[in-house]
């Protein structure tokens, strides 16, 4: 079996250097090249893994690519997967897919005229304590399902994630995406109405962005919940933030916690106590399934049309703010 | 695809058969156990053949898994290693540190990879721990504590009830109590992490004529400087088990404990009225630490390359663990030469 080569399309968001961690670990996956438009961040990646940098994205796709994974600031998501599209067999896109309905709507467009996999990068899926959750949820543990109420907190990013242009938006846009996305893949629904509160420079005065975010939302199948979307979660804090779920049905409650398996470290250097994630990590999982849908040439688990759906609730979360109102989503 | 036999049918022996038989390129190919009735019955959960004869086994596989008391282990290792076949033994070693140097002189000689099969390294927390350790975010060793604390291993799990090996526990000279058979995980992780072990102070239950129970607190002085604690029991109450890990050093602290919150709890209410909960922590498939141990003796194995746990560190485990029981007797310290 030969090598499956992948391109990095840029180190802008953080998860790159996840993937690229766990990339490298693979068999029989080789990491062509590094692009990045920062010569400096994409030189410093492709020294540590020996591997070529790239100027230019042409650069890489000349590489006879397999697969390119897409980690550049949101709102360049769109010209990198317009780019890449026809000339790899599947595409691994960092969420958001987007920063507005119109970007993503011609990203899978172009993927599915070019017969290109397009796959957003969703990693909770393949979080072991997820995983489990879905399956209590698949056997039918609680009865019929009330409500969910979930968190997923963050530490603010600073850089272009609080710049509207590149970004999109703030805390909403960066963490609604994620846990929206798991409660369409356990009951296979949508989300039918949303309502926000969005909150700006709230925790960090002059940010200029949204950091705090609310939404109460109602399922197709029923179900309503929250979601916390805050960057709430300061420098002291002992870790970046969480992904919890609460899911209350007739026979009871399950509670998840998906960055509960820690080491509690307390370090002079530091000058604060952390958490150590010694879990599993769903980045590992997401990658893994990532080159299989390449090598075994089959659908993407989670398409670009999921990408577009959560993103979709993100907008119209935004939307919903504004009005002060809930929004009925399509 | 490679053709994995296990020797000794007993209660590890389903542990490590489940695993292989989840492997890529591997092919669990049966078992040899003294005690026949025990190798057919793993044969028919787990697959496989019986073989009728270590002879047999041998002459049917590329590798060899020996999951016999260890008591039990020198002589179906050095069959295989004699024979080629790169081995897995399990822990402890062997019980004797005689078994022990004739194990080592045949692997030295014959130069056949045999991989003593310390699962505690391979569990992600601890891994990680030791990680975090060596990355210096504490700074120097000062003191490590580590608990492994539960029920006596009979009636846990009902398959286990009548088998032989609930006797051999609780018959502290052949197993060694929990000194040998329990803390033998932790003498070997807090090598690996501070080094070489200078002396060794135990008090504990072994002779107290309690049998099941036993229960036994630790202390160890290693050559760096730094010293350790260890407790390990068999006498907790059922249900109340507890592993930990406490590492502290010149610039921080590293804490670990089996009863924080777990990442998934269901409750869910009975018909009764009463509430019936539980709790896990999964981790993928292949973190699982019985899987990932057994798949890094294959992947060594393939690429020629040392195991992250040699021969001579089984061996130590061993003659610490051993030094621990003669400090229970003489009740002094014993010094580790």
């Amino acid at each position: 079996m030969s090598d499956i080569r992948i391109g990095m399309l840029s180190f802008a968001h953080m998860h790159a250097v996840s993937y690229i961690h766990f990339l490298a670990q693979m068999q029989e996956v080789a990491i062509a090249g590094i692009y990045d438009d920062d010569y400096d961040r994409g030189g410093r990646f492709a020294a540590q893994y020996n591997v070529p940098y790239f100027r230019r994205v042409e650069g890489l796709l000349e590489q006879e690519l397999d697969g390119v994974i897409i980690c550049s600031e949101n709102a360049l998501h769109a010209p990198l997967v317009l780019q890449s599209a026809g000339r790899v067999h599947g595409i691994l896109c960092e969420k958001p897919i987007a920063t507005t309905i119109e970007d993503g709507l011609e990203m899978i467009h172009r993927c599915r005229e070019t017969g290109t996999k397009l796959q957003i990068a969703f990693p909770m899926r393949f979080s072991p304590p997820v995983i489990e959750l879905k399956q209590h949820l698949d056997a039918g543990v609680l009865g019929e399902v009330y409500s969910v109420k979930s968190t997923n907190h963050g530490s603010m990013p600073g850089r272009w994630f609080v710049d509207h242009k590149l970004a999109g938006g703030g805390a909403v846009i960066d963490h609604t995406v994620h846990v929206i996305d798991l409660l369409r893949w356990f009951w296979d629904t949508e989300v039918e109405e949303v309502y926000a509160e969005v909150g700006h420079e709230l925790l960090h005065p002059g940010l200029g962005i949204d950091d705090v975010g609310l939404l109460s939302f109602r399922l197709n199948n029923g179900v309503f919940g929250t979601l916390d979307t805050s960057w709430s979660r300061p420098p002291s804090y002992p870790t970046w933030g969480d992904v919890k779920l609460d899911v209350l049905g007739e026979n009871g409650l399950i509670s998840v916690d998906a960055f509960e398996q820690n080491l509690q470290v307390s370090s002079e250097g530091e000058g604060k106590t952390s958490s150590v994630n010694w879990g599993s990590s769903g980045d590992e999982g997401l990658v893994a399934d990532f080159v299989d849908m390449i090598r075994e040439d089959r659908e993407p688990s989670v398409s670009g049309e999921d990408g577009q759906r959560a993103l979709e609730v993100a907008l119209a979360a935004y939307e919903s703010s504004r009005r002060a109102e809930p929004v009925v989503l399509q | 695809m490679k053709r994995v036999g296990i020797v000794g049918a007993g209660g590890i022996s389903r542990t490590h058969a489940d695993r292989w038989n989840r492997m890529p390129g591997i092919e669990l190919v049966g078992f040899y156990d003294i005690v026949k009735d025990a190798a057919r019955a793993a044969v028919q959960r787990s697959g496989g053949r019986v073989f009728r004869s270590m002879h047999e086994l041998l002459d049917n596989v590329d590798y060899v898994d020996v999951c016999t008391p260890g008591t039990a282990h020198v002589e179906p290792v050095v069959k295989a290693l004699e024979a080629g076949h790169p081995t897995v033994c399990e822990k402890p070693l062997a019980n004797s540190l005689m078994d022990c140097a004739r194990i080592l002189d045949v692997a030295e000689r014959t130069g056949t990879q045999l991989f003593v099969a310390m699962v505690v390294r391979f569990f992600p927390q601890f891994a990680k721990a030791k990680q975090v350790l060596d990355s210096g975010a504490i700074g120097a060793p000062g003191v490590i504590r580590t608990v492994r604390s539960g029920s006596y291993p009979d009636a846990v799990s009902t398959w286990r009830k009548g088998l032989a090996i609930t006797s051999y526990y609780a018959d502290f000279a052949q197993s060694g109590g929990v000194l040998l058979d329990l803390c033998i995980h932790d003498i070997d992780y807090q090598r690996w992490c501070f080094g070489e072990i200078e002396r060794v102070f135990a008090r504990g239950m072994m002779y107290a004529g309690k049998e099941p129970k036993d229960h036994a607190l630790i202390t160890l002085r290693f050559a760096n400087g730094a010293v350790g604690h260890i407790e390990g029991s068999w006498s907790y109450p059922r249900g109340r088990s507890s592993t930990r890990i406490e590492i502290a050093g010149t610039g921080g602290v590293i804490e670990w404990d089996s009863r924080t919150q777990p990442p998934v709890e269901v409750a869910l209410a009975q018909e009764d009225g009463s509430l019936a909960s539980s709790g896990s922590s999964p981790t993928a498939p292949h973190h699982d630490p019985y899987y990932a141990e057994l798949a890094h003796f294959v992947q060594c194995v393939e690429a020629k390359e040392p195991f992250l746990v040699s021969p001579h560190d089984g061996m130590m485990a061993v003659k610490v663990a051993r030094a621990a029981i003669d400090s229970l007797q003489s009740e002094k310290p014993e010094i580790i030469r």
